[in-house]
């Protein structure tokens, strides 16, 4: 009952005052990668620790209440003691939290994988009447004035250029623009995307998992953009950014560009700073604890009880 | 697949210009100018054009008659807006170079650029 109250603590702890706390850092903005790690840690270890302190409500009244039972009744009575008694219904209602919540993140995340693959295909079929397989670009271009640039991830990754995008952009920034887009295709930054996408679809209500949602798609941009301007100019390179989305429509409805687009631009253009090797470390050991958290927690309780002399149950068997 | 949609372009170039009911046959004959390719892989690649809504076809005895259904204009424009829509309801499907944005946030961006380059022309002298 504890481990089930502490675990239920540390999600709604996480789901609201930890993504605030990493929505204001600005640290992810100087070491991308560790930022979508975070993100991607804080949002799956709040699901898990749902489903744990489920299974913790569960767990005492099935498998320890059967077969175990029998073998190690005193054992039984001491892991029912540090998990707590809990009734039929507690019990009942812990399975059922714990299966509905993987559930329903299952089906979002396959939901959101099987749409996403067949959108691609269907853009893909749409584009081979009209787009030119460009060979010195490695790139799919459109003849159009509109200045898109954008990739289409999987397998067989492209990169697609409209003819407007190759107007506005010198051979220095084009080279920079298709380096972002490889970038993206080689590091699979469609599946972070993807991830948090489905996972704010099955909870639409935590705000960890929207700002989760949103962050991490800005971080994978930052993580592209740092990716092409490695040996280039970034000022230039914003100029490119800021050129193609003046040659665009603008948008008629909410966008969803503006301040994402904006916070690139300043990074760009400000003097660069990675995040040092040391907070870089210290950071992906948070990340880790972060993600182990609820795991010890849902299991300190059995470990304590394998402590007790009259209890020598092997606990690793049982978590 | 490079193959063929290379030769949807090849066939949709001809009948966005030629801009009539055309059968199978005559983009057949044309395309064989400069190429050797079978009735029926012309027959299939317009056959899928037809399914993915670029052309229309009416019979015409016992072979359709293809026409394009739109501009190739309209066609691309209705394409692009589709790759950098921005709504609330989208997949992870593509990966955008930089979303789309209304003017007010276009000037601000344009703005923050502008500020740097000076800020950089200042320091240098």
């Amino acid at each position: 009952m504890i481990a089930a109250g502490l675990l239920a603590g540390c999600a709604v702890f996480a789901a609201t005052v930890g993504g605030w706390l990493l929505c204001r850092a600005r640290w992810p903005q100087r070491a991308p990668v560790l930022g979508i790690a975070a993100w991607q840690a804080l949002s799956l270890s709040t699901v898990l620790a749902v489903v744990l302190a489920g299974l913790v409500l569960a767990v005492p009244r099935s498998a320890l209440g059967g077969g175990l039972a029998e073998l190690v009744q005193s054992c039984v009575w001491a892991l029912r003691a540090q998990y707590g008694p809990v009734g039929p219904l507690v019990g009942a209602a812990g399975a059922a939290l714990a299966g509905g919540v993987s559930a329903r993140a299952g089906w979002c995340l396959v939901a959101e994988l099987v749409a996403s693959v067949r959108a691609r295909r269907r853009h893909a079929a749409l584009l081979a009447p009209i787009a030119r397989t460009d060979q010195r670009l490695q790139a799919l271009v459109v003849p159009h004035q509109t200045t898109a640039a954008y990739c289409l991830p999987g397998p067989a990754g492209r990169v697609v250029l409209t003819t407007g995008a190759l107007a506005v952009l010198d051979a220095h920034q084009l080279g920079c623009v298709l380096g972002h887009e490889r970038a993206h295709l080689r590091w699979r930054h469609h599946l972070p995307v993807g991830l948090a996408r489905a996972l704010h679809r099955a909870f639409p209500g935590v705000p960890l998992l929207r700002h989760a949602d949103q962050q991490i798609a800005e971080l994978v941009e930052m993580l592209a953009d740092d990716a092409a301007t490695k040996h280039g100019d970034r000022h230039s390179y914003a100029a490119a950014l800021v050129a193609l989305v003046e040659g665009a429509a603008p948008a008629r409805a909410l966008a969803a560009g503006g301040p994402a687009a904006l916070a690139r631009v300043r990074r760009l253009v400000a003097p660069h700073r990675p995040l040092g090797m040391l907070r870089r470390s210290v950071t992906a050991l948070a990340i880790l604890a972060l993600l182990a958290l609820p795991v010890a927690v849902a299991a300190t309780p059995a470990f304590v009880a394998a402590q007790l002399p009259y209890c020598p149950v092997d606990v690793t068997g049982l978590t | 697949m490079r193959q063929l949609g290379e030769l949807e372009t090849a066939v949709m170039d001809r009948l966005w210009s030629w801009d009539r009911p055309t059968s199978v046959r005559e983009v057949l004959d044309d395309l064989n100018r400069e190429r050797d390719l079978a009735y029926t892989t012309v027959m299939t690649v317009m056959d899928n054009l037809h399914r993915k809504g670029l052309l229309a076809r009416d019979r015409d005895g016992r072979a359709y008659r293809y026409r394009p259904t739109g501009s190739r204009e309209e066609y691309t424009a209705e394409l692009m807006e589709a790759a950098l829509a921005t709504g609330g309801d989208r997949t992870a499907a593509l990966l955008r170079f930089v979303d789309r944005m209304d003017r007010a946030e276009v000037a601000a961006l344009r703005k923050a650029l502008e500020a740097a380059g000076r800020r950089k022309k200042g320091s240098r002298q």
